[in-house]
């Protein structure tokens, strides 16, 4: 790739040993402090009896009794599958805004991010017109089309809430991609085609390569924040259960906050993970 | 455009454009046109049109001191974000030692963590410091789910740009604070503005965090729209949603006045 | 009360630092004399509690109280966080979180010698959780539907499952995720299907039956996106909320007391210990029968004083508490977790 032959070509000298403290200190210190300090803190209800004691039994029913564990997986599921369906749109529209759009940017972006300023209670609300069972989508297709007998069942599917959790997160995948996207020089695309390369060779072996780490940003995103989001599931249902939602019922309804901490730490180390090996990924290919 | 790009493949993909769109406007859509409603409850299609519902808005005090609660924890915990972000980015796109992949983990990891966690516990952790309910604690929670924003896409961009820039401007004997503030800085603008974007969207969002610190003087309008709709569900809470992307139609159209929407973020 | 202010704070980020040096100094009590902070649920909640209460209060005691807008579940926890300098004087709390709050201690016993107006509040409304604090205003938990859509509709808990059950109609229950479900639903059916706080399979089994034609509503407003969109044509859900959407033009719906009783769900208010004591003349305020009358006609809710007199308006309106199923709050509180982990389980979403 471009880059690397270029880092390689420049001896890197740049080991001052106080700037990793300089630069990444304070904000590791700030996380440290006012993030892991709670938590840790926090965390301790997860080990407590109610009356002093330690246990491991919440861990315990976390990580054997198959409800749960069926409720883990179809946490990273639900995450992984909104993610892969979030490069899938957002990256054509990332490189159409890049591309095409011209004087026309201003209002794409508008247009991305105007979902994730209406309240999400609104949102929903917009969703079930559209697509309840006397919505206008139903009613399109039984009454005037007539193409369908009987209205779908649209709302409380899995399907419509995977739906709503692409709304909301793919503007971060398509502002991720197109900040990568606009740095990839549009030259190294035409000199492929004039060296020969096909309109898709030119995509899938310049283009694509350049924007990784844009898509590996966007994945990031999404993944994390799918991976931690209740309030979209919460009101529009559709029988998934996943953890965050879990822990929003305990502190919600039953207010066993023991329980919502050591769900909370099975979270953390299933995301934690996930990112580090993405990470990984992203490096070793991007960089 | 030119002549060249005029074939089904660009037909194809603004046909997919178009269609993105409107997956994306279509609920939104709604949420305008019953904010116009003439109606006195959330009804579509709405019986008439009238601007009563945004007088509503204006009407009551705590929208209006909500409002201005948000747009400054926004702007706040967007300011410290870039700030403790910026630098611990520009250090960890360019090191190789083996911990980097740990600490931009770490750095990262908030996003995961349900906020109504992250509000639960630094509600008890701030109050044992002594700064419970405050705008201060509000800053600071909300620095902590924004600082991930800004770090991921400064390092997305940076890790993409070749340090020879850098480096030839410190050949020419530029000294680190104008190598970073002439060559630096303008290559990883792109970066900062999407970071700040996407950290104020979910500051000013933020209904989980800011909920446990909600009091008088610092409640966000996310909390006190929740509180207004327990016991009520008319259409100001669509105003309140188009009020605020009217806004943001006028916050895009002065930058790209003074900058041009094309430099600050996209569409180089 | 806080430590460093908004205002300080556009002064320039200093303030910020400075705040985390003095936030570590000891603090003085809530705010200075002759001040309270009381708290409300936002829009018409918050005008009627400033109008019905907050007024009369201040006229009487020449303080000041200061309405917080909010949850319960957000002022419990910031009590708890602070019990030793709470940040509000009154709280407003539903039953499940009143008796949370008594049982952490965390709130003051309810007597006739600090609040003269208990006196006139049933005995069993101040029982419910435990004499730290009283119910002073409930809604019914009962059948509400669209007129239009739903001809003679179900008249008991009993002949709404059946007739769900059977497709005639969808419908709208309140989802796990919302904190009344376990009294308004789980509670109230099982009760009135011959079961009870120690039996809920006639609830489960009913949930079976239905499970085709049934959505959840997670929040009040959503279900009336139900019933407006056509999502679902009736419901379970409380009188105050669905009169008030009628009074707001939506006058095709309609509200039953199922003949078994639908479950009262009151809302409760306490004092949380280390309070500032005028907390006790607002609560007087709250108890009191011309106010609550005011209150009732804005809110449509019942009010709980006896010398209560509603208007013509209102009193078709409101089911009598005692025409209501009162559900043992204490003994729910004790089972509610294994109901919650049997619904995630059976039912599901």
């Amino acid at each position: 790739m471009m880059s690397e032959t270029v880092q390689t070509a420049i001896p890197a000298r740049r080991s001052q040993p106080l700037r990793p403290i300089l630069m990444a200190g304070p904000a590791v210190l700030f996380l440290v402090v006012f993030f892991v300090w709670p938590l840790l803190d926090n965390g301790m209800r997860s080990f407590s009896t109610g009356d002093g004691g330690f246990t491991f039994s919440r861990y315990v029913s976390l990580l054997t009794d198959s409800f749960y564990l069926r409720v883990t997986a179809e946490t990273v599921s639900l995450s992984a599958g909104v993610t892969v369906i979030s490069v899938l749109i957002g990256y054509p529209v990332a490189y159409f805004l890049v591309r095409k759009s011209g004087r026309w940017a201003g209002v794409i972006i508008f247009l991305l991010i105007a979902p994730l300023l209406t309240s999400i209670i609104m949102r929903t609300f917009g969703w079930q017109v559209l697509f309840a069972r006397r919505g206008l989508v139903n009613n399109l297709l039984v009454d005037h089309l007539g193409i369908l007998s009987a209205p779908l069942r649209l709302t409380n599917s899995p399907e419509i809430a995977v739906a709503a959790l692409v709304h909301v997160l793919v503007p971060f995948m398509v502002l991720s991609i197109s900040t990568v996207l606009q740095g990839v020089d549009i030259r190294l695309e035409e000199s492929a085609k004039i060296l020969g390369a096909g309109r898709f060779r030119t995509f899938w072996e310049v283009t694509l390569p350049l924007s990784l780490d844009g898509i590996g940003t966007g994945a990031i995103l999404v993944f994390m924040i799918a991976n931690g989001s209740f309030v979209t599931l919460v009101l529009l249902g559709g029988g998934l259960q996943t953890l965050p939602l879990m822990i929003y019922q305990q502190f919600n309804t039953t207010r066993d906050f023991g329980m919502a901490s050591a769900m909370s730490t099975i979270l953390l180390v299933i995301a934690v993970f996930c990112l580090f090996l993405q990470l990984r990924l992203v490096r070793r290919r991007g960089a | 455009m030119r002549a060249l790009d005029r074939d089904w493949v660009s037909i194809g993909l603004a046909a997919f454009v178009v269609l993105f769109f409107i997956f994306m406007l279509a609920p939104i859509l709604v949420v305008v046109v019953v904010s116009f409603t003439s109606a006195g409850y959330v009804s579509f299609p709405i019986p008439g049109w009238s601007l009563k519902w945004f007088q509503n808005i204006f009407a009551y005090q705590p929208f209006i001191d909500a409002l201005v609660v948000s747009l400054e924890v926004a702007v706040g915990a967007t300011i410290l974000s870039c700030l403790l972000g910026v630098p611990a980015c520009l250090f960890l796109a360019r090191s190789r030692a083996a911990w980097t992949n740990a600490v931009m983990t770490f750095l990262l990891s908030p996003l995961s963590m349900p906020m109504i966690v992250i509000g639960f516990a630094s509600l008890f952790f701030l109050s044992w410091l002594g700064i419970g309910i405050s705008f201060t604690a509000l800053l600071i929670t909300h620095t902590i789910v924004c600082l991930p924003y800004v770090i991921r896409t400064v390092a997305g961009v940076y890790g993409g740009i070749p340090p020879s820039y850098e480096e030839a401007a410190a050949i020419l004997g530029a000294n680190p604070f104008k190598v970073f503030w002439h060559v630096t800085l303008p290559l990883i603008r792109p970066g900062i503005m999407a970071g700040s974007l996407f950290s104020f969207l979910t500051s000013f969002d933020n209904l989980p965090i800011s909920y446990f610190f909600g009091s008088s003087s610092t409640n966000t309008l996310p909390v006190v729209m929740l509180s207004y709709l327990e016991h009520q569900f008319d259409p100001t809470i669509a105003a309140l949603s188009t009020l605020q992307l009217l806004m943001a139609v006028v916050a895009l159209i002065v930058v790209d006045r003074i900058y041009g929407i094309d430099k600050m973020t996209v569409a180089g | 009360m806080t430590i460093i202010t908004r205002r300080h704070f556009i002064g320039g980020s200093a303030a910020v630092g400075a705040g985390l040096i003095t936030g570590g100094m000891p603090r003085f009590a809530n705010a200075q004399a002759g001040e309270i902070t009381v708290t409300a649920f936002g829009g018409v909640w918050e005008e009627a509690v400033r109008t019905c209460f907050a007024a009369p209060f201040e006229a009487k005691t020449k303080a000041k109280a200061n309405v917080s807008l909010g949850g319960p579940p957000q002022w419990l926890a910031q009590v708890e966080a602070e019990s030793a300098n709470p940040p509000v004087d009154v709280l407003i709390m539903t039953p499940d979180l009143a008796l949370t709050a008594a049982k952490a201690d965390l709130v003051d016993d309810f007597t006739v010698e600090k609040l003269p107006n208990l006196a006139k509040i049933p005995q069993e409304l101040t029982d419910s959780v435990m004499g730290k604090g009283t119910i002073f205003d409930y809604g019914v938990g009962g059948i509400t539907f669209h007129k239009e859509r739903v001809e003679n509709a179900p008249k008991s808990f009993a002949e709404f499952v059946d007739r769900v059950a059977d497709g005639e109609f969808v419908a709208s229950v309140p989802s796990i995720s919302y904190a009344v479900t376990p009294i308004m639903l789980i509670w109230a059916m099982a009760n009135a299907l011959g079961g009870g706080v120690n039996n809920v399979d006639p609830f489960f089994d009913a949930m079976a039956k239905m499970k085709d034609n049934l959505v959840f509503w997670a929040g009040p407003n959503d279900f009336f996106n139900h019933l407006s969109s056509g999502e679902a044509e009736l419901g379970i859900y409380f009188d105050g909320r669905t009169w008030n959407h009628y009074d707001s033009g939506a006058t095709w719906i309609d509200f039953l007391n199922p003949e078994e009783g639908g479950a009262l769900n009151g809302v409760a208010v306490q004092k949380p210990k280390n309070a500032d004591p005028l907390a006790w003349d607002y609560i007087n305020e709250v108890l009191d029968a011309e106010n609550q009358t005011k209150f009732a006609d804005i809110m449509n809710y019942g009010v709980t004083n006896t010398d209560v007199v509603y208007s013509e308006k209102l009193k078709p309106r409101i089911t009598p508490w005692q025409k209501t199923a009162f559900p043992p709050y204490e003994q729910i509180a004790e089972v509610r977790n294994e109901w919650v982990d049997r619904w995630n389980r059976e039912i599901g979403r």
